[in-house]
């Protein structure tokens, strides 16, 4: 059921990361003021972009849950926000190393871009052990899904607020009073972009169908175990 | 020269400090997606097993039940599923 598309999906993923990736080293020129360290900028600032969108599409995943009371949107929150938690860690090692060659350090703890992005992820990475501290299924699915809710809300704000910052250290390259990117850059950054978000799709539902799959398992062994007991009512991917 | 004699002339990646830093963020991308499908297909390995598993099972129950109609009158003495189980370690342990 999860994995329905998931092939297409696979295919149209690895199509779109090889042209991306001829784009970058092939056709997008090379900046003036960083040189060919920019290239990191086609890698780091999708990860780091996609990641935020997937927590907050995690949280709108949680709100389902909350209002409908189906362990489906709970799976696709809790997985929605397991992908994003990896796409920040690659995220935070590519500006890292982005760090390192343009600033000469690996990290600047004065930069707001910098420690709210890791303040982001610090709170996600609680996610996991507030919510497996919880042994009772369904409130661990509800306190999950208020976490996901409250921590979603605040990756706009945290963004906003660090957008309205006087120290902009950290490169802009969208609605600067500069200018932005120039077109052949631009177009180059939209492909990494959508090659990113064609990534964390491909992977959630990838983890879902996993998840699903898992749980179904479960099901069996325990239809086996007491053959005369109530069908479950829903199939939903067991979240563990 | 055709467009992979191109591709193969443009120093796609310099030989430089930048293009170091380069080359190593893209391999850290690649790696972490190499883990990400390593555990992933670890996952599903253990899955498969477990199918195999209940599929053993739901075949031997199978078998003994068409039995039990051969010939009936014959007492039931097969043993409980946690039973046939409970060798293979872990039930249902999830990832």
């Amino acid at each position: 059921m999860y994995g329905k598309g998931l092939r297409p999906l696979s295919i149209a993923t690895v199509v779109m990361f090889a042209v991306t990736l001829s784009l970058v080293f092939f056709y997008a020129p090379i900046e003036a003021d960083q040189g060919f360290l920019q290239k990191i900028f086609y890698l780091h600032v999708p990860l780091a972009i996609v990641s935020l969108c997937g927590f907050v599409i995690g949280g709108i995943f949680a709100v389902l849950h909350l209002r409908r009371d189906d362990p489906r949107w709970d799976a696709y929150s809790y997985v929605a926000i397991h992908i994003s938690v990896i796409f920040a860690v690659g995220g935070l090692i590519t500006g890292s190393i982005w760090a390192k060659g343009s600033w000469g350090h690996w990290w600047v703890w004065n930069e707001p871009t910098l420690v709210s992005f890791l303040i982001v992820f610090l709170l996600y990475a609680t996610y996991y052990p507030f919510r497996y501290a919880i042994e009772d299924r369904q409130r661990q699915a509800r306190y999950a899904s208020v976490f996901a809710i409250t921590a979603g809300a605040f990756v706009p704000l945290n963004f906003l607020a660090v957008r309205m910052s006087a120290s902009l250290v950290h490169p802009r390259v969208f609605a600067t009073a500069e200018g932005g990117l120039p077109g052949s850059m631009m177009f180059t950054f939209l492909c990494a972009l959508a090659s990113m978000a064609l990534l964390w799709t491909t992977l959630v539902k990838f983890e879902l169908s996993a998840k699903s799959a898992q749980g179904q398992l479960k099901r069996l062994r325990r239809a086996l175990d007491a053959p005369s007991g109530p069908p479950a009512s829903r199939i939903a991917p067991e979240v563990n | 020269m055709g467009v992979l004699g191109w591709i193969v002339a443009t120093p796609a990646v310099p030989n430089d400090i930048g293009g170091h830093y380069v080359a190593a963020a893209y391999i850290v991308f690649i790696l972490l997606l190499l883990i990400y499908v390593a555990i992933m297909a670890a996952k599903l390995a253990r899955i498969e097993k477990g199918l195999g598993e209940v599929a053993e099972i739901a075949e031997a129950r199978k078998a003994e039940a068409d039995a039990d109609q051969a010939a009936p009158g014959r007492g039931s003495e097969e043993p409980s599923i946690s039973d046939s189980l409970a060798p293979h370690g872990s039930r249902g342990g999830g990832a």
